[in-house]
């Protein structure tokens, strides 16, 4: 039911004609229903993975359901699906609202929903099937990836920036800026991390390799934190937070502070993932000063929102949507201190690895992102409904779980890492270390890894308690809803001059007239144009991201001396090719990483530490960010190749505290050796030089095979299981490539062609020598 | 021979070029944000507060 609200609008005064608009609730119904849905979806699986690690049996005959194939549909579910939909919610109801338009076009905004939903189903569906890139929160296989590219900037951006350039608003209001960042950030991040050489549609490889590889990631998955799950929620932030408290924001100076200094200063940040590994010092030390500084910018944001609530506190005892947002905002100012606090080099030297990062990031995610979501649908509820809050007592209970739920998760998790880092490199009086054994460390902190359990039970529990609300509160809309008509005049192409002072106060004072021109440029009014201007405001957030961008990525990638070449490091056999495939697709580098860190007690537990030039040939990349288990960098010859069969057979025979899930079905299912030859070309074209292997790859796998599974089956193994040989099993292959980790520095060096020459001529000097007398 | 000139050329003055650059730009902003009049941010700040168009709907 459409109803007119008048404006007091003279037309004459504006000298266009008037238009007539109503927004778009719908849209901004179906976000939140997804959000929310998708929300019950993430976090039961993020509790399943966490009651996967206390119980690793659970699912043995289930490799869909193994820890390292769910923990990315969980990371993947609560970012892109449960943390995405809430943007898109957001977006859709402040842009229209901040624009005075409706959005641009109602089909791109349905294709938009209905694409998003198809690539969350798309990721439901492939990566427990062990379809995956392996980059972390960049899983997706390309196929998905063309389709988020086409429907984040195709539908979404479009829709967006046509939306600014129609809005009958002048001033860009801040949350749009955020907005706007984030789209041309996303969008960049997004492509430059994912240029892949596909093999198939479910297979690619990464143009970039190791160390390059690995900086791309991180770039990637540093920024994907900052530009998807930060600056939409503070867009989110500047425009529900002063709605709900009726109050506007406490310093929209602040807020412009913010906004830059997070742009001109998040994108740097990212190496601070990688410090102590093979990434060159210069790349890690720039990552920790940038990250270091943004620290203020944040804090800035946390305060300006808190004050934001100046005069209203004594709502927030009464209101739970006010709850959720200081909650929400308090979480943001924790975790952006304890962000900048990690990327301090001897700080990150203890939690690397550990479940300090898992901590901090469910303070991030649970605390920001999520408590600022459950504020946001709480408000919107009654307005995009149409009706009353089912309960009010609901939600503040919902508040108070999922508190709790967050604090039962985080504090053990905190505690879990702590522990983890400080035995791992503890070390006794005599200069070894203490705990040898890494599953010593797991079994201490088993009983956190309990408590997490009834915290994430906790946070679950309360979301389903807002969908009980949502629900209700829905079924009490009306029959139809009303749809206000608003009226008002396009913008004039100009803004009126009378905001526009281009005379300069200091006409009167005798000064030299660059000093009045000084005077002029500096109110910045050509800045104020920018703010007005949607295309060249995001042209220069682009160049903002790209440039800062390209002064880290161009010399990791022409610096030679970033990764020096090691003689000994050769391209991986073809049947290693497909033994890594394996590995990448089962998701190791999820428990274990690759990647020994130049410090005592790595070197000491694991062995030499890990060099650039290693990784030459790593596409993708499996240096992993934590450890669940001990790091494999070193793996190759420490244990037998019959230890490796009964290990992925049934772990806990092994080491009965082994939190490894069994990987029988490796050893029931068969290699295919047809899709090596692919795997091979693949590797070849990515800069492996490889010779024999391009025509024979096939031969030279089924060989190395032969000689794997014999070493297998003399040391006890069985020559079949079931059907399936043991040298046809896929387990062969993983066999093969997990002996190869990091044994190629310790070969001896092939000898040049003039120590050939040398030794060939000494050879043939001794010759005559030992010849003569017999001839003679 | 693109590859060959980037590769020769010094890296150490582009970082302290980029952040002459960083320290401009970020500058430029800070001053242009602390001359914005109470007046235009007072305005700036209110405008989520309502959903209905404002007229006149300048500064």
């Amino acid at each position: 039911m459409a109803i007119a609200e008048t404006s007091d609008i003279d037309p004459s005064t504006t000298g266009s004609q008037i238009e007539s608009f109503s927004y778009d609730d719908d849209i901004v119904r179906k976000f939140a229903t997804a959000t929310l849905f998708w929300g019950v979806v993430a976090t039961v699986v993020g509790l399943l993975v966490a009651v996967i690690l206390v119980l690793p049996t659970m699912f043995e005959t289930v490799p869909y359901f193994s820890f390292g194939r769910l923990r990315p549909l969980h990371t993947n579910a609560a970012i892109f699906a449960f943390a995405g939909n809430a943007i898109f919610c957001a977006v859709y109801y402040s842009t229209q609202r901040l624009c005075k338009a409706r959005m641009w076009s109602d089909a791109l905004s349905r294709l938009h929903f209905w694409g998003w939903q198809l690539i969350i189903v798309a990721a439901a569906v492939t990566l427990p099937l062990g379809i995956t890139q392996s980059k972390e929160y960049a899983e997706l296989e390309w196929p998905i990836d063309l389709a988020i590219a086409v429907v984040w900037l195709g539908f979404f951006g479009v829709n967006f920036m046509m939306t600014l350039i129609k809005r009958r608003e002048r001033h860009m209001y801040v949350a749009l800026w955020f907005y706007i960042a984030t789209i041309v950030t996303v969008t960049v991040l997004h492509i430059f991390n994912n240029l892949v050489w596909p093999i198939g549609w479910g297979k690619s490889y990464p143009i970039y390799a190791g160390v390059q590889d690995a900086f791309m990631q991180w770039w990637y998955g540093h920024n994907a934190v900052a530009f998807f799950l930060t600056t939409p929620f503070l867009g989110l932030m500047y425009y529900f937070l002063p709605k709900a408290a009726n109050r506007p924001v406490f310093s929209y100076k602040l807020s412009i502070i913010h906004f830059w200094s997070l742009v001109f200063i998040y994108i740097w940040a990212g190496p601070h993932h990688l410090h102590y590994t093979a990434l060159p010092e210069w790349a890690s030390s720039l990552g920790m000063l940038f990250s270091l500084m943004l620290w203020m910018p944040s804090w800035g944001g946390m305060i300006n929102g808190l004050l934001t609530l100046r005069g209203a506190w004594h709502k927030v005892t009464v209101d739970p949507v006010l709850k959720f947002f200081v909650v929400g905002v308090t979480f943001y100012g924790m975790a952006t201190f304890e962000g900048p606090m990690l990327s301090i080099k001897s700080v990150n030297g203890l939690s690397h690895y550990t479940d300090w990062t898992i901590a901090h990031v469910h303070s991030g995610a649970l605390g920001w992102n999520g408590m600022m979501t459950f504020g946001m649908i709480y408000w919107l509820m009654p307005r995009i409904f149409q009706t009353k809050l089912w309960s009010e007592k609901l939600a503040s209970l919902h508040f108070w779980i999922g508190t709790i739920g967050i604090l039962l998760y985080i504090i053990p998790i905190y505690a879990a890492g702590l522990t983890q880092g400080l035995m791992w490199r503890a070390m006794d009086s005599s200069g070894n270390l203490q705990n040898p054994e890494f599953i010593d460390v797991i079994a201490k902190i088993m009983p956190m890894w309990y408590l997490r359990v009834v915290g994430g039970a906790l946070f679950v529990f309360g979301i389903l308690l807002m969908a009980v609300n949502y629900v209700m509160t829905w079924k009490m809309r009306p029959a139809t809803y009303e749809v206000p008509v608003y009226q008002a005049a396009r913008l004039s192409k100009t803004p009126p001059a009378d905001t526009v002072k281009e005379v300069s106060d200091l006409e009167p004072v005798p000064v030299l007239n660059a000093a009045k021109r000084l005077d002029v440029w500096s109110r910045m009014n050509w800045h104020r144009r920018w703010e007005r201007l949607p295309v060249r405001f995001t042209v220069l957030t682009t160049l903002a991201v790209v440039i800062a961008s390209l002064f880290e990525i161009v010399p990791t990638f022409l610096i030679r001396s970033n990764v020096p070449t090691i003689a000994t490091v050769k391209p991986y056999t073809p049947l290693e090719l497909a033994g890594r495939d394996i590995y990448v697709s089962e998701g190791c580098y999820n428990c274990h990483s690759q990647m020994v860190r130049p410090m005592v007690a790595e070197t000491k537990r694991y062995g030499e530490y890990s060099k650039p030039g290693e990784f030459i040939y790593d596409h993708p990349f499996q240096w992993g960010s934590r450890r669940i288990g001990p790091d494999l960098a070193r793996e190759g010859g420490k244990q037998s190749s019959f230890w490796h069969w009964e290990h992925f057979e049934e772990p806990q025979r092994l080491n009965e505290h082994s939190v490894m899930p069994s990987y029988a079905h490796l050893l029931d299912t068969k290699i295919n050796f047809k899709r090596i030859p692919d795997r091979v070309h693949a590797a070849h074209m990515l800069g492996a030089p490889y010779d024999r292997e391009l025509t024979e790859a096939v031969e030279m796998a089924k060989q190395q095979a032969v000689a794997v599974a014999a070493d297998i089956v003399s040391q006890g193994g069985t020559i079949r299981r079931g059907d399936v040989m043991t040298l046809d099993s896929q387990a062969v292959a993983l066999i093969a490539y997990i002996q190869r980790l990091g044994t190629d520095i310790f070969a001896p060096p092939e000898p040049t062609a003039e120590e050939l020459a040398a030794a060939a001529a000494e050879l043939d000097a001794a010759a005559p020598e030992s010849a003569t007398p017999e001839t003679e | 021979m693109l590859k060959d000139v980037l590769r020769a050329i010094d890296y150490s003055d582009c970082a302290e070029a980029a952040l002459l650059l960083f320290l401009f730009a970020f500058g430029l902003m800070l001053v242009s944000t602390f001359r914005l009049s109470a007046n235009a941010t007072n305005k700036f700040a209110s405008i989520p507060l309502s959903d209905k168009v404002q007229d006149p709907r300048h500064e």
